[in-house]
């Protein structure tokens, strides 16, 4: 493999398994902000108990999503110097307003909400959920418009020295941003909402004590994820039909040919098509509280569709970014052209560091998530411990 | 004017990581010595975990305003300190990874994790900073001075993360992290240690190349203004952090 190949690569690895941990987070933010405001509003202790254990799972997977993203921020700079030099007024800039603007203050709020369990009163603890789930989405909207601009390059124009912004407004409102951005929150809700659907049902097809906990939890799950996948459906296809307007060689890409993008689409076409018509069954039996905790064939079948959400989104995006090739910025940068001057050497240092650390920890969050899962909410009379 | 304030911000956020970051990884390079068994490491964890997320954004942030502000040095630094670079992010995650976990499985690799994560983590910095000290800016930096400098970086960040367990720490590690950053009182010696480690990223900066290396104007006078405008809220969550864990980490009676 020749150095761009080794790049392309470890980025596309990195931002997979980024955006793989990120689904999950954004989405499980969202259901844990809801959980606690009904804990924290109607005193519920049930609510409460769901809060501390939805929101274990969450913070172990929300630092796997951090440290891949750290690789990722890192990485535009190590390989692509040639994106942020010619597109940097606008690419650069928008990814500082993601780290500094979003990141930051999410982070930091994370913090506060994890290790302030017991030191917060409740309704600052409330407060600082809500201003991560917000920031969260504060994240992927500035993102998105990074990535936006890279698909549709519009309100900047060609300078001495790259790119100059000459409408940041026609930046920040690009259709291929905000169309993503609300694609991306729906997409977020429906793993979600499969995860929360799939954990509980293990524990009701085990027979674990907690049949009311898990009874509930898969309703929420279920009902999370029906409505996310009709918005996914709709924000799909408008994304569809915009890329026909301002992305021919990508439609061209979905519709025909034999490539990668092309695969990616079908494969994300049919995640989607057993989820929808999965959800339609899931819908009608959560309306029996009866059945929800007795129809073990149906639990089967809910884990088994845990994995669905991130083979949609996965190839969704691998879809979105490999039918902008040979593009970096459409029809302005080639993806070589923004390659670093780096040597094979190096390029290959990085990419079995990175690609080691990844694997290490794929693995060591899957086994964590798997036993938190597994190990179930903790007694309602445990005293409070740190939530690490 | 907006590049100068764009200068003053990165400097801003960059002694910000040095100072607070710092702190947390120099405990965590002091780790096997502040604590000797397995619950006495807890502690020290204990005592580093609700600070690392709010300290290490500084950080984010600081890459964040060089590839937006100053996107031709940023390209100019990660291509010149390329190895660097990717041993201290990795060194960064193994170490993460180390004290997310401590608490849910296998303290002891994880305890493992931190102090050689912690160390290798310095030791990058230490590099990159001493070249920067000693002129190079585009490439690895390498001679007697920069090992000299580099060993004295390295000496602060344990000096300063002693100084940060002096500040959280009770009992056995709180008496081990006192005896070595000394006599004066506990904040005094943060105070001291803190000015000292932030004197050396100012000191690398004041050798890098600002001018001519800045995004256009009108990224600027975007940026800077929405840096500065969201500057305060950025400022109360790390103060709330502050706060929130103002108390120490007392020994733990029946640590789980």
């Amino acid at each position: 493999m020749d150095v761009l190949e080794l790049a392309r690569l470890q980025f596309a690895l990195t931002a997979g398994a980024h955006f793989l941990f990120v689904s999950l987070t954004l989405g499980l933010a969202t259901v844990l902000a809801v959980l606690q405001t009904r804990a924290t509003v109607g005193r519920s202790p049930i609510h409460a108990r769901m809060t501390r254990f939805w929101g274990r799972l969450y913070v172990t997977n929300y630092a796997m999503g951090i440290l891949t993203g750290l690789v990722m921020e890192f990485q535009l700079g190590l390989s692509w110097s040639g994106l942020t030099h010619f597109a940097g007024n606008v690419v650069g800039a928008s990814l500082a307003m993601e780290t500094l603007v979003a990141f930051f203050v999410e982070s930091t709020f994370l913090g506060l909400w994890i290790f302030g369990w017991d030191k917060l009163n409740r309704w600052a603890h409330l407060a600082a959920i809500w201003v991560v789930t917000l920031t969260a989405y504060a994240s992927a909207y500035w993102v998105l418009v990074a990535n936006g601009f890279m698909q549709h390059p519009v309100g900047a124009a060609p300078g001495e020295d790259g790119l100059r912004l000459t409408d940041a407004a026609a930046v920040l409102t690009n259709p291929s941003t905000l169309q993503a951005f609300w694609h991306v929150l729906a997409g977020a809700l429906v793993t979600a909402g499969f995860f929360v659907a799939g954990v509980s049902a293990w524990h009701l097809l085990r027979r674990t004590p907690e049949q009311e906990f898990f009874g509930r939890s898969l309703r929420i799950g279920v009902f999370v994820a029906a409505p996310a996948l009709f918005g996914s459906a709709i924000t799909g296809g408008r994304q569809l039909q915009l890329i026909e307007e301002i992305q021919p060689h990508k439609w061209e890409a979905f519709s025909g040919g034999a490539g990668l993008a092309r695969a990616g689409a079908l494969l994300m076409l049919m995640a989607f098509a057993a989820m929808f018509f999965f959800s339609f069954l899931n819908v009608v039996l959560a309306l029996s509280r009866r059945v929800v905790v007795t129809a073990r064939p149906w639990h089967v079948a809910l884990i088994a569709a845990i994995p669905l959400p991130y083979v949609a989104m996965i190839s969704g995006w691998v879809f979105r970014e490999v039918g902008r090739q040979p593009w970096v910025v459409d029809g302005l940068l080639t993806t070589r052209d923004a390659l670093s001057d780096v040597s094979p050497a190096a390029i290959r240092f990085s990419f079995v560091t990175f690609v080691g650390v990844f694997a290490v920890l794929i693995a060591v969050n899957g086994w964590l998530l798997a036993r938190q899962a597994r190990r179930g909410p903790e007694p309602a009379t445990a005293p409070l411990e740190v939530l690490v | 004017m907006t590049e100068t304030l764009a200068a003053a911000l990165f400097g801003f956020f960059a002694t910000g990581y040095f100072v607070l970051g710092g702190a947390d990884i120099g405990t965590g390079m002091m780790l096997p010595f502040l604590g000797r068994d397995g619950a006495e490491r807890r502690q020290v964890v204990a005592a580093i975990v609700p600070f690392f997320l709010a300290d290490e954004v500084w950080l984010v942030a600081t890459a964040g305003l060089l590839i937006g502000a100053f996107p031709a040095l940023e390209a100019e630094l990660f291509s010149g300190l390329y190895p660097l670079i990717v041993v201290l992010v990795a060194a960064w995650i193994i170490r993460d990874v180390g004290l997310w976990a401590r608490d849910r499985a296998w303290p002891a690799a994880c305890d493992v994790a931190v102090t050689v994560g912690s160390w290798t983590v310095a030791g990058a910095w230490a590099w990159i900073l001493a070249g920067l000290l000693t002129g190079v800016t585009d490439g690895v930096a390498g001679g007697a001075a920069v090992a000299l400098l580099g060993a004295v970086v390295v000496a602060l960040f344990a000096l300063h993360g002693l100084s940060f367990a002096g500040l959280r720490l009770t009992g056995r590690p709180h008496e081990r992290a006192r005896a070595l950053a000394g006599p004066v009182g506990d904040r005094a010696t943060f105070a001291l240690t803190a000015v000292v480690l932030a004197a050396a990223p100012l000191a690398a900066g004041a050798r890098l190349e600002f001018a001519g290396a800045a995004a256009d104007d009108a990224t600027l006078r975007l940026l800077v203004p929405a840096v500065c405008a969201v500057l305060p809220l950025l400022l109360a969550g790390q103060a709330m952090t502050w706060w929130v864990f103002r108390h120490r980490v007392a020994t733990p009676a029946g640590a789980p």
